[in-house]
């Protein structure tokens, strides 16, 4: 029983950092009704991020994902303005494709530049942590994971607040309702486009550098995100941000019990079966607007 | 005879909205029924409702003696349902020709009859020179009639027309209300045609059916129909005073 | 017609001079133009976009290996059976998530394939990771080779050449009869229109299924063919995803929705990819994955400029244009 107990909250922990993954999803698609396959990439690139500035600076990556935000921010940005924007207009298939063609770009950029090699943090906070254990009701729960998660947490909840409680976000809500009642209000969908592609490259980059903590680092770590991160977003619904979070949690945790019954190769396909099960039973997703 | 359509009570609710409210009626083959009501008074709702995009939480629909009331699309129209849409559809990407040998195909499995069906269906509504035109460049009008030649070639018994006339100049209105009255007539389908403009559906129907909020609130001839004074009220606001 | 005397008479001068390293390029051209054109039937014709075919792929592959293994079956009555198991393993799984519509279908096809790799690599009775051997035969003659589908010696990459041309062209007929057929016709209507495909008696679930059927048929077709030609049936080698993507790329570079589109665009991508590799040989840009950057370079320009790929670019236009100024 303490077995299940601790994976359940090992899951939740997870659940947490992959919140933070899909959430960047959650708001494109819900803005616009994109796809992008490349969002795995981001977190590559965040999870490079970190590594660079820890290896080459010494610089801790909790810190880091202010700069590593920042950038891939502005890279999000670009990618919109540049490429995403001119496939917008056509069908789903060629968004697909547009982002799979930036998926590759991305993906064997860094593999030029890095190599293939496996990389790891070492001598980070979380890092010189790890072993560090907290005894809470006969669980053991790992202070790394734990703080990570809060952190992952704390992002959330201040991107929920952003997108519920100022103006901006309400512009953003405004523009997903309906995207030419907001251009008569003096919104530009265009600006929130691109600032929706900012802050969700910017969103799971942040989770990479805080993930590089305790996953290796290497150019093709990013797809199995983007897979998840989709699962999780449509079992959320797509385009409900609190249904992300709860999603993401039950993905955690169905993922980690999973692993006390089964190989740990099929970890992610239960997974997987739950999303089309529940795909075919409540296609709008636990918590979506459909 | 028993009629070809029937409805018995159809409810149909979205959340809090009653859209139509035990709504009965009954076509006879044949015939050419006009619906008409306000806007939003429930005609498009009940029409996906008959063709099965929609399912009526209260209620029975009986077609040519078969209960539809559950039926998924495909089963309706290979009973002898058609209909056009309130918004034009059409495969855009095809030709017009092509367009309406895919309704053909109801029918047969070999594309050289669905061709000259086709062939003789857009000669019948006057599109024998769109025959290669890719169908998302026609004009509106010229759309409409191929949705009407698509819809032909599954060689139904029952058309539904939703607002076949919305959108058309007056000349392409005459011309539209000459096409339906050579279906009825030279094919002999009944036909159940909802519609706004007045001059066009009084003279062209036998009977008419009035909605208004979801309910049925008149029937006859459009003679008894433009005198009832729960129609009149229904579109004209009860303050009315009419001239006479 | 050019293309296609081109295409058998282009490996001769190769195997004479003793380059089978093109022949073989050439081979792996015709192995996935065959899978686009397999592809087109779901994503270019029915418009359903679908990541999961080379599921239907290592189907092929293990049906026919196993057969082969175990029974001596010979490979071309396994490619058989291989094609039919992997139509109805897709038929039976595409039919509920026919359901899902647009992108969520598309994640549920990935979702099948994640699913697919553990059990590939975990299954005992296909060896699992260990994968399955195909033991050479060595010592036959052209037309045993030919029967037992296993080219040896100077002559390898030759055979394989040649099979893959055939089985290529015996799917561009096949797709034709498809394309102009009923089948053809609907899972158009179906990807313009779904629910209008609907009101005129289409069954839009069936069709999905019928389509995707289809292209997994082709896929395990192929995967055998493959299969055999590495003699070794690895799941995550078969299981792995550029079996789709790069099928599916080649078809939209080259004209998604045209019959031709997959061919040009295999002739186009694969060679790249190739004379990246050996132009870059052992340099300090090896194995970096320049010809995927590349790849992705050529997608990301097709999709924003051309998305309808080269083949939907008006030549029709352009050469009699040329041909009035000549």
């Amino acid at each position: 029983m303490t077995l299940l107990l601790q994976a359940v909250v090992n899951g939740l922990e997870m659940g947490f950092l992959y919140a933070l993954v899909a959430v960047g999803l959650t708001i494109i698609w819900g803005l616009m009704e994109m796809i992008n396959f490349a969002h795995g990439e981001f977190l590559m690139l965040g999870m490079f991020g970190a590594w660079g500035l820890s290896a080459g600076f010494g610089l801790d990556p909790l810190l880091s994902i202010v700069p590593v935000g920042l950038v891939l921010y502005g890279l999000g940005v670009l990618i919109y303005r540049h490429l995403m924007r001119h496939v917008q207009r056509g069908d789903p298939f060629t968004q697909i494709f547009a982002t799979v063609g930036l998926l590759f770009l991305l993906q064997n950029g860094a593999v030029a530049v890095f190599t293939s090699d496996y990389r790891y943090l070492s001598n980070t906070l979380l890092t010189r942590l790890s072993g560090a254990n907290l005894h809470v009701l006969g669980i053991t729960v790992g202070v790394p994971l734990l703080i990570g998660a809060l952190l992952a947490l704390v992002i959330f909840l201040a991107l929920y607040l952003l997108i519920d409680r100022t103006e901006f976000g309400l512009a953003l809500q405004a523009t997903a309702e309906d995207r030419e009642a907001a251009m008569l209000v003096g919104i530009r969908p265009q600006k929130m486009f691109a600032v929706a592609w900012g802050l969700g490259a910017a969103l799971v980059a942040v989770a990479g550098a805080i993930l590089a903590n305790f996953f290796a680092v290497f150019p093709q770590v990013g797809f199995p995100f983007t897979v998840l991160a989709y699962a999780i977003v449509a079992l959320g619904g797509f385009g409900s941000i609190l249904g992300t979070l709860l999603a993401a949690l039950l993905v955690g945790v169905v993922q980690s019990v999973t692993t006390i019954y089964l190989p740990p190769a099929f970890k992610d396909a239960f997974v997987f079966a739950s999303y089309i099960l529940i795909g075919l039973l409540r296609p709008q997703g636990l918590f979506g607007r459909f | 005879m028993a009629p070809l359509l029937e409805l018995h009570g159809v409810t149909k609710r979205f959340g809090g909205l009653v859209a139509n409210k035990d709504v009965s009626l009954a076509l006879e083959a044949g015939e050419i029924v006009g619906l008409i009501g306000p806007n939003g008074a429930g005609k498009t709702t009940l029409f996906n409702c008959l063709t099965g995009y929609m399912h009526p939480d209260e209620g029975r629909i009986v077609f040519g003696g078969v209960d539809i009331t559950r039926a998924r699309p495909e089963r309706v129209s290979r009973l002898g349902m058609a209909r056009t849409w309130q918004l034009v559809r059409t495969f855009g990407r095809m030709t017009a020709l092509e367009n309406v040998v895919c309704g053909a195909l109801a029918h047969t499995n070999r594309i050289g009859v669905a061709r000259a069906r086709a062939l003789r269906l857009l000669d019948f509504t006057g599109l024998a020179s769109r025959e290669d035109v890719p169908a998302a460049t026609l004009t509106l009008a010229d759309k409409k009639r191929l949705e009407i030649a698509r819809a032909l070639a599954t060689e139904p018994r029952l058309l539904l027309l939703d607002e076949a006339m919305s959108g058309l100049t007056p000349t392409e209105t005459a011309a539209a209300v000459d096409l339906v009255r050579r279906i009825h007539a030279e094919l002999g389908l009944t036909l159940c045609v909802v519609e706004h403009v007045m001059e066009v559906v009084m003279p062209l129907s036998g009977r008419v059916v009035v909605l208004d909020y979801g309910e049925k609130i008149a029937e006859g001839t459009p003679a008894e129909v433009v005198r009832n004074e729960q129609v009149i009220k229904a579109y004209l606001g009860a303050h009315y005073r009419g001239r006479d | 017609m050019i293309g296609v005397l081109l295409g058998l008479a282009y490996p001769i001068p190769l195997q004479v001079a003793g380059y089978t390293y093109f022949q073989t390029v050439g081979f792996l051209v015709l192995l996935n133009a065959m899978l686009g054109v397999g592809w087109n039937v779901i994503g270019g014709w029915a418009g359903q976009f679908d990541f999961g075919p080379q599921v239907s792929f290592a189907i092929g592959a293990y049906v026919a290996a196993i057969l082969f293994v175990h029974l001596g079956c010979n490979p071309w009555l396994g490619m058989l059976a291989g094609v039919v198991v992997a139509m109805l393993v897709c038929a039976l799984v595409t039919y509920p998530l026919t359901r899902l519509r647009g992108h969520y279908f598309a994640i549920s096809t990935v979702a099948v394939w994640m699913i697919a790799q553990p059990i590939g690599a975990t299954w005992e009775f296909i060896n699992g990771s260990r994968g399955l051997f195909i033991p050479m035969q060595t010592g036959q003659g052209a037309l045993g080779a030919l029967a037992s589908l296993q080219f040896a010696g100077r002559t390898k990459a030759l055979g394989y050449y040649y099979v893959a041309f055939a089985l290529l062209a015996v799917t561009l007929v096949l797709a034709r009869l498809v394309e102009r057929g009923k089948l053809g016709f609907y899972f158009r209507a179906i990807r313009d229109d779904q629910e209008g495909a609907e009101g005129i008696g289409i069954d839009s679930r069936l069709y999905k299924v019928c389509a995707r059927s289809i292209t997994a048929g082709v896929f395990a077709a192929g995967g055998v063919l493959y299969g055999f030609w590495a003699l070794a049936v690895f799941p995550d080698q078969v299981l792995d995803l550029n079996w789709s993507t790069l099928p599916t790329m080649a078809t939209v570079v080259g004209g998604i929705g045209r019959l031709w589109g997959p061919v040009l665009g295999a002739a186009i991508l694969i060679p790249i990819s190739q004379i990246m590799s050996t132009t870059l040989g052992t340099g300090p840009l090896a194995g970096r994955g320049i010809d995927l950057i590349v790849y992705g370079l050529v997608i990301v320009v097709i999709a924003a400029l051309r998305p309808t790929g080269i083949l939907s670019l008006p030549w029709g236009r352009w050469t009699r244009r040329l041909a009035r100024r000549g």
